[in-house]
């Protein structure tokens, strides 16, 4: 009944594309995540679920009807706004009733109505104060409680919890995944926090630039990133990509002596070709505990140069090769550094040497355009000759 | 004081550097303010209230001399209240029709503002809210508007309302032809007000009510007009005033009768025509309060909304 | 939660039709149309009764005046600009527009020159006493408020009060500021003032100004206010810690971050003021005291319309040019 379809779907401003050719179908009760960086296209695609704001190609369908030139009254949705967007001059009760009053529904049945919706968010009890009197968490739960009221076909929510502290946040995710399985609605939800979209939902919609780079369950868009963007969006921190090129045997850095041994064809690339690996710093090892990694590849020699705890981990930044740092201190990594987690007990301290092995059934591929080629480079090739891989490091 | 038992005889205080033993009050005050400016600012302060409430207010007290001294020869200002006769204000409206003069102007002020709020909120929220081609140049246009003064409307307009344009249009003693004049040179301030405060509005707010089952329009009068209540008020008081207030098109848009819908402005002229033949200036005062009565009362309810109204529309635009 | 209703079938109040179609092509205009739609009645009514009058005044203008039957003569282009400006209509109009002569009393019955020295004294007076009234207002005090009411008062009394007031006060017969030839009150001993004073165009001019000084200071002194409330206070601090005194604080702070309002301020009463005519026209009759605006009318009643058009015009290139003369100084000041 609720299932939602967005076909070629693009928004376009004067002289930028929001939203390019999008094409999404979210089944009836999902919860979905929109993810992505800010100026992602994330909010436009939701407004254009809304009808806040009209698509200029494509077409919305909710519930199999097509919604694309229907007015957001008409649409069967409901909508949690990230500044929470209660009516300050409405007291917690006509809050939550408004869309109920404007529907002309019976006084006994708005009484009904409000009073359950208040309970689900257990908002029990306020309903005569008014939101400036209201913490922020009751405040959202407010606005929850407005947007459930009118038992919708669809919930949009658009970073809802943005706005709250960070403890606030993560019981109001529990809360909402409880209210998830409660209401048996269909959620989409937008967020930039890949946390929270890892956390929430049945699958995650990412998106850049106005388009949709993947769409799948939290772990497939984290274990098998459909391109680069994706695997480094998604993970915190994010995965290390180290630039290099195919060889014959394998896979060789451009900086340090990261190498990987494969053989081309199986995978599907050819020598020369040039290719992004990426590794999570999770499936980064020292070469200490290479036994425990039931396929790594051979030994990297970094040196460790900052380390980071955490508590129940330390991230340890390594350097591959000496690469001119100066431009490194805008953000993404540094192409000749990559990040392992280590456990807590570990004894590497700054400035140390560090030799480090991967996990190859933990490797990602992706080529020139970023797109990924496998996920896992398990199989050996016949005979991997340490001096060969030695004499390409040079490159 | 600590300071006269400083008037040392004899050098038992001599820490403070005072040139001269003898001082009249007037000195001591002088060199206490030079060792302490607050003082002269204080007084400075103090004198300048005191000379503007006594300017600003004395016009009115003259007004009520007048007014209730029978014999205008014997003006004092300070009069004894025995000769005081307070019977003229009722001769006000013997005289002349005053109440429907001062009916009049408030229909014509209260129907002007209705329709100037509805306009304007139509305007404010499009220049306040919308992104589209031509809004900054409309709102020049509109602004143009103020600069030109209200003769440079009035031959058309008086054609106009005289139907000698349109034929059987003849708008000339009713209301609509003070009604439309005012409507359209008051509005681009109660635009420039209204845009400013339905501007400051949340998004989300404005989206929230249409996710929520109001149209574009509901969401304005919903949402946007209720929660821009103190501006919409200011600009409905300015408004009121201003149409209250207004001279030119309330003077040449009637003949000056009450039953033509002349507002306060003929009245007061009226009685002052007639005092050219017979001495009627406590009349003509004693309506002058009365008409003022109103504003005043507009005023001391209002004053928040006046002054926030001036300055956020005339700063705005 | 219930579940009976789902919101697609909710109680819709009817099916209205045309209603229904009006607010659903509502709905669907982009938002440039939705803007246009939006400002359509605002417009419609200024289109009629401002932007209309405005361009028929302007084409009226080019026309000569009508001593005959018909409302207007023939088209003379910009004959009528050409004759009034350079005082070749002069003896036609009620009041001329420019002096005719060199003389005070010439100045005072010119149109032109009336409105410019109305203008530019009742200004600067406004400005002076607003700016004392901002810094009167601006302090913290008990009563303030009432003060405040009483500084808005004048500004709010309708215009033929503010011209009674005045013209009560200044009438021989009351005897109140102006005395007889026999017994001089004390502004004509000093002679400032004539004995009959609302029938001299220069005394006349000058209780126009006082009246107008007294009604609209306050104007003034409200948005210097609102300048000097706006200031970051922090500022003050600032200037006291680096052991400013107060009239520096006033000179270095406070007077650089409110000219710009002051200017504003002054723009705004420029052009209410290059208009007076009511104020005039109740103390002491439009022949007495000719400003531009009395003269349109005065021009109207004697059925010269292409001459009132005209004059018209003139007054609001007039205005044009000292709003420009503002902008032109904001702009520089702002540099």
């Amino acid at each position: 009944m609720a299932r939602v379809q967005l076909e070629n779907v693009s928004k376009h401003y004067d002289d930028v594309t929001a939203v390019n050719d999008m094409n999404l179908d979210i089944r009836h009760g999902e919860f979905i995540c929109l993810v992505g960086p800010s100026g992602c296209g994330k909010s436009t695609t939701m407004e254009m679920v809304a009808g806040l704001t009209k698509p200029s190609e494509g077409t919305v369908r909710i519930g199999e009807r097509d919604v694309t030139n229907l007015p957001p009254k008409d649409r069967g949705i409901s909508m949690v706004f990230q500044n929470i967007a209660l009516f300050p001059h409405m007291d917690v009760y006509e809050n939550i009733s408004f869309g109920l009053r404007l529907r002309d529904y019976e006084k006994e049945e708005i009484d009904r109505r409000v009073d359950d919706a208040a309970e689900v968010v257990e908002l029990g009890g306020m309903l005569d104060r008014m939101p400036d009197e209201m913490s922020g968490g009751q405040r959202q739960r407010v606005a929850i409680a407005r947007a459930i009221v009118r038992d919708p076909d669809v919930f949009l929510m658009d970073e809802p919890l943005a706005n709250l502290d960070a403890k606030l946040r993560v019981h109001m995710r529990t809360q909402l995944q409880r209210l998830h399985r409660e209401l048996d609605t269909t959620i989409i939800y937008v967020t930039h926090n890949q946390a929270e979209a890892m956390t929430m939902s049945d699958r995650i919609a990412v998106l850049d630039t106005g388009e949709l780079q993947q769409i799948a369950p939290p772990l497939v868009c984290y274990n098998e990133p459909a391109n680069l963007f994706v695997a480094t969006f998604i993970g915190s921190p994010s995965m290390n990509t180290i630039p290099g090129s195919v060889t014959d045997t394998g896979f060789s850095s451009a900086y340090g002596d990261v190498h990987v041994e494969f053989d081309p064809t199986a995978v599907g690339v050819t020598p020369g070709q040039e290719v992004t690996l990426g590794v999570r710093p999770e499936d980064v090892y020292s070469s200490d505990l290479r036994d425990e990694v039931a396929h790594s590849t051979q030994a990297v020699s970094t040196r460790s140069d900052v380390l980071e705890p955490m508590g129940d981990e330390i991230f340890v930044y390594l350097v591959t090769e000496d690469v001119d740092l100066g431009g490194s201190m805008e953000e993404g990594s540094d192409p000749g550094e990559i990040l392992m987690s280590v456990g807590p007990d570990s004894d590497i301290t700054e400035g140390q040497d560090v030799d480090v092995v991967l996990d190859r059934s933990k490797l990602h591929l992706f080529d020139e355009n970023g797109d990924a080629i496998a996920h896992g480079l398990v199989e050996t090739p016949g005979a991997g000759a340490a001096g060969e891989a030695e004499a390409e490091g040079d490159d | 004081m600590s300071d006269g038992s400083t008037r040392s005889d004899g050098g038992v205080q001599s820490d403070r550097h005072e040139p001269e033993l003898t001082r009249g009050p007037f000195q001591r005050w002088v060199q206490k303010s030079i060792k302490d400016p607050k003082r002269v600012y204080r007084a400075m302060f103090y004198v300048a209230t005191l000379f503007f409430l006594v300017t600003t207010l004395f016009p009115f007290y003259f007004l009520l001399v007048l007014a209730v001294t029978p014999d205008t020869g014997s003006l004092a200002v300070l009069p004894q209240l025995s000769t005081l006769e307070f019977g003229v204000f009722l001769d006000v409206f013997d005289r002349i029709n005053f109440l429907r003069y001062m009916l009049n102007s408030v229909v014509l002020a209260l129907s002007t503002t209705a329709i100037v709020l509805f306009l304007a909120s139509l305007a404010g929220y499009v220049f306040g809210r919308l992104e589209f081609p031509g809004r900054q140049p409309l709102m020049l246009l509109i602004l143009a508007i103020s600069y030109f003064p209200p003769a440079a409307f009035f031959v058309p307009l008086y054609q106009l309302f005289t139907g000698n344009v349109v034929n059987g249009l003849s708008l000339y003693n009713t209301p609509g032809a003070m009604i439309l004049p005012f409507s359209s040179l008051f509005m681009p301030l109660s635009i420039f007000i209204l845009t400013t405060f339905y501007g400051q509005i949340p998004d989300g707010l404005e989206d929230a009510a249409r996710v929520e089952g109001t149209t574009r329009l509901g969401a304005l009068f919903r949402v946007i007009v209720p929660l821009s209540a103190p501006g919409v008020a200011t600009a409905g008081v300015l408004t009121f005033i201003a149409v209250y207030n207004e001279f030119f098109f309330s003077q040449l848009m009637n003949n000056g009768q009450p039953e033509n819908w002349a507002p306060i402005v003929g009245g007061l002229l009226s009685l002052q025509r007639a005092g050219q033949f017979e001495v009627t200036y406590g009349v003509m005062a004693a309506g002058s309060i009365i008409a003022v009565i109103p504003v005043a009362i507009l005023v001391v309810v209002a004053q928040e909304k006046i002054v926030s109204g001036l300055t956020s529309g005339a700063l705005k635009e | 939660m219930s579940t009976e209703h789902r919101t697609g079938d909710a109680p819709e109040s009817g099916d209205r039709g045309l209603y229904a179609s009006v607010v659903s092509w509502m709905e669907n205009l982009s938002e440039t149309q939705y803007a246009y739609l939006l400002l359509t009645p605002a417009f419609l009514l200024l289109g009629a009764i401002a932007f209309w009058p405005l361009l028929s005044t302007f084409r009226l203008s080019m026309f000569a005046d009508s001593f005959g039957q018909a409302s207007v003569g023939n088209f003379i282009g910009l004959g009528n600009y050409v004759a009034i400006i350079t005082g070749e209509r002069s003896a036609l109009l009620p009041s001329p527009f420019l002096p005719e002569a060199l003389t005070t009393r010439a100045f005072f019955n010119s149109a032109l020159a009336v409105t410019v020295i109305f203008t530019v004294i009742s200004v600067f007076f406004e400005t002076i006493i607003g700016f004392v009234q901002a810094l009167v207002l601006d302090q913290e005090f008990r009563g303030r408020r009432w003060v405040r009411v009483a500084i808005i008062l004048p500004w709010a009394i309708p215009i033929v009060v503010q011209g009674m007031i005045f013209y009560l006060m200044f009438q021989p017969n009351i005897g109140f500021l102006v005395g007889t030839s026999d017994n001089p009150a004390f502004l004509n001993q000093l002679g400032l003032l004539s004995t009959t004073p609302l029938a001299n165009a220069q005394d006349a001019t000058m209780i126009a100004i006082v009246a107008d000084v007294w009604k609209t200071t306050a104007f003034m002194a409200l948005l210097i206010l609102a300048g000097m409330q706006s200031i970051d206070r922090g500022l003050y601090d600032v200037a006291k810690v680096a052991g400013a005194s107060a009239w520096q604080r006033f000179k270095y702070v406070t007077f650089p971050i409110i000219l710009p309002t002051v200017m504003v301020a002054m723009l705004f009463r420029t052009i209410q003021a290059m208009r007076v005519y009511g104020l005039i026209e109740t103390v002491s009759g439009c022949t007495t005291v000719p400003s531009l605006s009395c003269l349109v009318v005065t021009t109207f009643n004697n059925r010269m319309l292409g001459s009132s058009a005209t004059i018209a015009f003139i007054t609001a290139a007039i205005i044009a040019v000292a709003v420009s003369v503002y902008i032109v100084g904001y702009v520089r000041g702002g540099q």
